[in-house]
This record gives structure tokens, C-alpha cells and sequence, in this order.
């Protein structure tokens, strides 16, 4: 006797479901937030290779003001990077929705779907709460790069605000990495349905 | 070692049951959110004691502190992503069992076709076909046997570096201070560079039980057994991450090389470009686990086309 998959909040449908819009944005953007992600790194790896050039000349202005522009370059590709991470785990939540219905459908059963999970909704508040804290961050690296330059910004109150952003950006870090966690939490969940779902199946034929 | 830790993935279990990696890995995350919630607080501080005349020293002795638990809460965020991922190995093998034992019920009981063993051409990439359950890949065997020290190498190490980073807050401005920081550092991120390719080593594993458990269940049904080859995403993946656990181990030997400097203006001039370059690293694994996780998004999708295959064809 299976384990009934009543325990689990389904939605029953004569077709197999489509995948859903977050995990249709995760199979199409999961490769562009990649290759952003290296550009970013990239750029905050010259910038700090520039950085260092202007340490060595003594030009201490032009130093903050790019070392602000290079976090912000790196802090970006960190961005994207967690973006990309958090598509790719929509897509394989998207690979189990959409092949255990039609797997469901083939072997002539009504087919039974997983409602959205806590953990999915909670996967996806979390993740656009961290990006947009960490976009928040980078716009403020250029702003306060931006000012440095201009000398309209002292060098003590630069200090400030590089405190301030790194505070920000570690908080948007760690955000994305629980909300990673989540992401995945609800592949093991879906798993153990879809290994319930089969064989309860298999039962019925 | 490996059939340890093939054992702790491959459980005798019922199918049914939590096996309970989700609840433990969302405590840990949750733990580390807390330690989070406190570096906030430290950088809120610090950043209040900036340009205060005789506050310099208090100042440092925050920012340390706060280096010190930052890393130290990633490090339980990844490990809590770690464990999660051992949960979905552990899943995977109980979901072979389950399709083993239902697809032997649910496909029309039809002699099986001649089939030609060798290459294919699948919507989905190129296969093989062969008549037995492919043999584990030596990356595969490599990540099996990995993930499980990576993990362990990389929270000592960051644990480390979090007490080293009490003895910088101790000597703020001092050249024992300026040693602790490049010790702490180094270290940290040599931890977290460790704990990333645990993280990569257990989605190679997950890679890897996809594809002998996909054999395993053609071969035992008696049908043709069509694996898909390695795509050209996992190929990037295992060369990204190795060039960011290498950058990760050569911080690590330039955070110590520092330490010999005499002339702190040469010392602060390199630390310009190290705190970037472990960062790229790090971004180099992060990048190589999206295309991880790419690589298993299109593995399932060739395994649900086939099961829906063998279902329809009984072939």
C-alpha cells in the first residue's frame, strides 16, 4: 500500500500543466544573468587592477573613487550570479512540474500537480528582496564613486557610506543564499511527491 | 571512503518518509540569518563611529569582528545548502526505486525492438545506447569522494580564520594586527572557496546519480539504455570551478606572502587587488554552479521524455 499523496497540496487537471511564470523566466534567463554575471566580474577585476595603479601613483581620490566603482562591478556580477543560480533552480522546479504531469498524462492517469509550496513563494520573495537590496548597493558605489570624484563628497563621509553599502551588500549575500536554500529545499519536496505520485499510479493501473 | 559516502546518499529507507536534510538545512540557514542579522547591526555601529576623534581603534576592532562573522554565517548558509543537496541525492536514489518499481507496471508488456548500440542524435543533445547501465565517469567518482572533505576543509578553515579574526581585533594597528587580517582573510576565503567546490562536487554527484540511476532502470526493465552525453555546459562547469578553487588557493598563499612585507604602504597596496581577485574566485565557482544546475535541468528533461518513452512504447 503507497503512502497516499493526499498529504500534499495538489491541483488535478485531465492535461499536463504548463510550467509556471517564474519558472518560465527561469528557463529563459538563467544563461543571460550568467553571462552578466562574468562580465560583472570581469570588469571589478580591472578596475581593481586599475585601482591599484592609482594607489601606487598616490592619487588617493582617484583610488576611492574607482575602488567604489570596482565593488560596484563585482558587487553586480555577485548579483547576477545568485540571479542566475535562482533561474536555474525555477527551471528544474519547471522540469519536474511540467515531465511529471506528462508522465502522469502518458500513462493514461488524471494528473495531479503540486500547488506552489511555502518554500517556493518564500524562494522568491527572499530573492527579489536580496536583489534589489544588492541592486540598491551598486547604484550607491557609483553614486558615491560619482561624488568622490567630483570632490563633492569628503573622504570621512566616503568611509561612511563604503560601511553602510557593505553592510547592505552582505545582508543582499546572505538573503540570496537562504533564499537559494529555499529553492532547493522545495526540489526535495517535490522529489519525494513525484516518488510517491508514481508508484500511487502504478497501483491504480 | 566513497562507498561511506555512497552509503550516506544511498540510505535504506521507505520512500515515503522526510528524511529530514530539509528541516535540518533550513535550521542551519536560519541560524546563520540570525548571525547575519548581527553583522548588520556591527556595520550599522561601525559606520556611526566613523570620523568620531579617539573612536579609530573601536572602529577596527568592529569592522573585524564583523569580517570574522559575516564569513562565518555564508559559510553556515552554504553548508546549509550542502546538506540540502545531500537530501536531494538521498531523493534521487528513493525515486529510482519508485520508477524502477512502477515503470515495470505501467509500460505495455511488448517484446523489445532490435535496437544498435553506440551514438545518437536526441532532441535533447547527443546520447549512447548500450545494452548495460553506464559505468560511473571518473569525474563523477572524483565528485563522489570529494564533497564530503571539501565540506569538512572548508568550515575548519573558516572557523579558523573567525578566531585568527579575534586576535586582529585585539591588535588594531599593530603589525600583528596587520598579520591577523591577511591570516583571516586568506583563510576565510580559502573556506568558503572549499565549501563552493563541496557545493559543485555534490551537483556533479547529483549529475551522477541521474545518469547511473536513469542505466540502472533501463537495464533492470530490460530496454535499450540511453544516457545522455556529458553537454558542453558541464564540460564549463568543471573548468570554472576549477579556476575558482585554484584563485581561491593562490589568495590564500599571496594573504600569507603579505604578511612578510615590512613596508605597510606595499602591504595596503596589495591588499587593493586581493580582496577583488578572492572575490573572482568566488564568482568563478558561483558561475560554474549555474551551469551545474543548468546541466541537471536538461538531465531530467531527457529522463522524463524517455520514462514517458518506455510508458507509450514499452521500449
Amino acid at each position: 500500500m503507497t503512502t497516499a499523496t493526499y498529504e500534499f497540496n495538489t491541483q488535478t487537471s485531465a492535461k499536463a500543466l504548463d510550467a509556471n511564470v517564474p519558472q518560465k523566466a527561469g528557463r529563459t534567463l538563467w544563461a543571460p544573468a550568467f553571462a552578466m554575471s562574468l562580465m560583472g566580474f570581469a570588469g571589478g577585476m580591472i578596475l581593481a587592477i586599475v585601482k591599484a595603479t592609482a594607489i601606487a601613483d598616490g592619487d588617493a581620490v582617484l583610488a576611492t573613487s574607482l575602488d567604489n566603482y570596482g565593488i560596484a562591478a563585482m558587487f553586480f556580477g555577485f548579483m547576477m550570479v545568485f540571479t542566475g543560480i535562482s533561474f536555474a533552480i525555477a527551471r528544474i522546479l519547471g522540469e519536474f512540474r511540467v515531465g511529471g504531469g506528462q508522465t502522469q498524462e502518458a500513462a493514461g492517469s488524471e494528473v495531479k500537480t503540486l500547488k506552489m509550496p511555502a518554500t517556493a513563494k518564500a524562494f522568491i520573495g527572499l530573492m527579489a528582496m536580496a536583489m534589489m537590496i544588492l541592486m540598491g548597493a551598486v547604484i550607491g558605489h557609483v553614486v558615491v564613486g560619482i561624488q568622490i570624484n567630483a570632490e563633492t563628497l569628503s573622504l570621512v563621509n566616503a568611509e561612511q557610506w563604503d560601511i553602510w553599502l557593505e553592510t547592505a551588500r552582505r545582508l543582499a549575500v546572505q538573503l540570496y543564499l537562504f533564499a537559494i536554500t529555499l529553492g532547493l529545499a522545495t526540489i526535495i519536496y517535490v522529489i519525494r511527491y513525484q516518488s510517491i505520485r508514481i508508484r500511487e499510479i502504478a497501483e491504480e493501473t | 571512503m566513497t562507498a561511506t559516502l555512497d552509503r550516506i546518499v544511498r540510505p535504506e529507507v521507505n520512500y515515503s518518509v522526510e528524511t529530514g536534510h530539509r528541516k535540518i538545512g533550513l535550521g542551519i540557514g536560519l541560524v546563520a540569518l540570525m548571525i547575519a542579522m548581527v553583522v548588520a547591526g556591527l556595520g550599522i555601529y561601525a559606520a556611526s563611529l566613523v570620523g568620531s576623534a579617539g573612536d579609530e581603534e573601536t572602529l577596527g576592532q568592529v569592522l573585524a569582528v564583523a569580517f570574522g562573522f559575516n564569513t562565518t554565517a555564508l559559510v553556515l548558509l552554504k553548508t546549509a545548502i550542502a546538506v540540502i543537496l545531500v537530501g536531494i541525492l538521498v531523493r534521487i536514489w528513493i525515486r529510482v526505486e519508485s520508477v524502477k518499481t512502477s515503470l515495470d507496471v505501467l509500460k505495455p508488456h511488448v517484446e523489445v525492438a532490435d535496437f544498435k548500440t553506440g551514438d545518437v542524435e536526441t532532441e535533447f543533445g547527443a546520447a549512447t545506447v548500450s545494452a548495460k547501465a553506464p559505468a560511473r565517469l571518473p569525474i563523477h567518482k572524483m565528485a563522489n569522494t570529494m564533497w564530503g572533505p571539501m565540506l569538512v576543509m572548508g568550515v575548519v578553515s573558516v572557523f579558523a580564520g573567525l578566531f585568527v579574526s579575534w586576535i586582529w581585533a585585539g591588535n588594531v594597528g599593530t603589525s600583528t594586527g596587520l598579520d591577523a587580517a591577511a591570516w583571516t582573510q586568506g583563510l576565510q576565503f580559502l573556506g568558503e572557496g572549499f565549501v563552493l567546490a563541496s557545493i559543485s562536487f555534490l551537483l556533479a554527484s547529483i549529475l551522477s546519480g541521474l545518469r547511473e540511476g536513469g542505466g540502472e532502470v533501463q537495464e533492470a526493465l530490460g530496454l535499450p539504455v540511453k544516457t545522455l552525453k556529458m553537454p558542453n555546459t558541464a564540460k564549463a562547469f568543471v573548468v570554472l570551478m576549477m579556476m575558482g578553487l585554484m584563485i581561491e588557493i593562490v589568495q590564500f598563499g599571496l594573504y600569507i606572502y603579505i604578511t612578510t612585507f615590512n613596508d605597510v604602504a606595499r602591504y595596503a597596496l596589495w591588499s587593493s587587488w586581493l580582496g577583488p581577485f578572492r572575490e573572482l574566485g568566488l564568482g568563478l565557482l558561483l558561475a560554474g554552479i549555474i551551469l551545474a544546475l543548468a546541466t541537471i535541468a536538461k538531465a531530467l528533461e531527457f529522463q522524463f521524455s524517455r520514462i514517458r518513452d518506455i510508458v507509450v512504447t514499452g521500449n
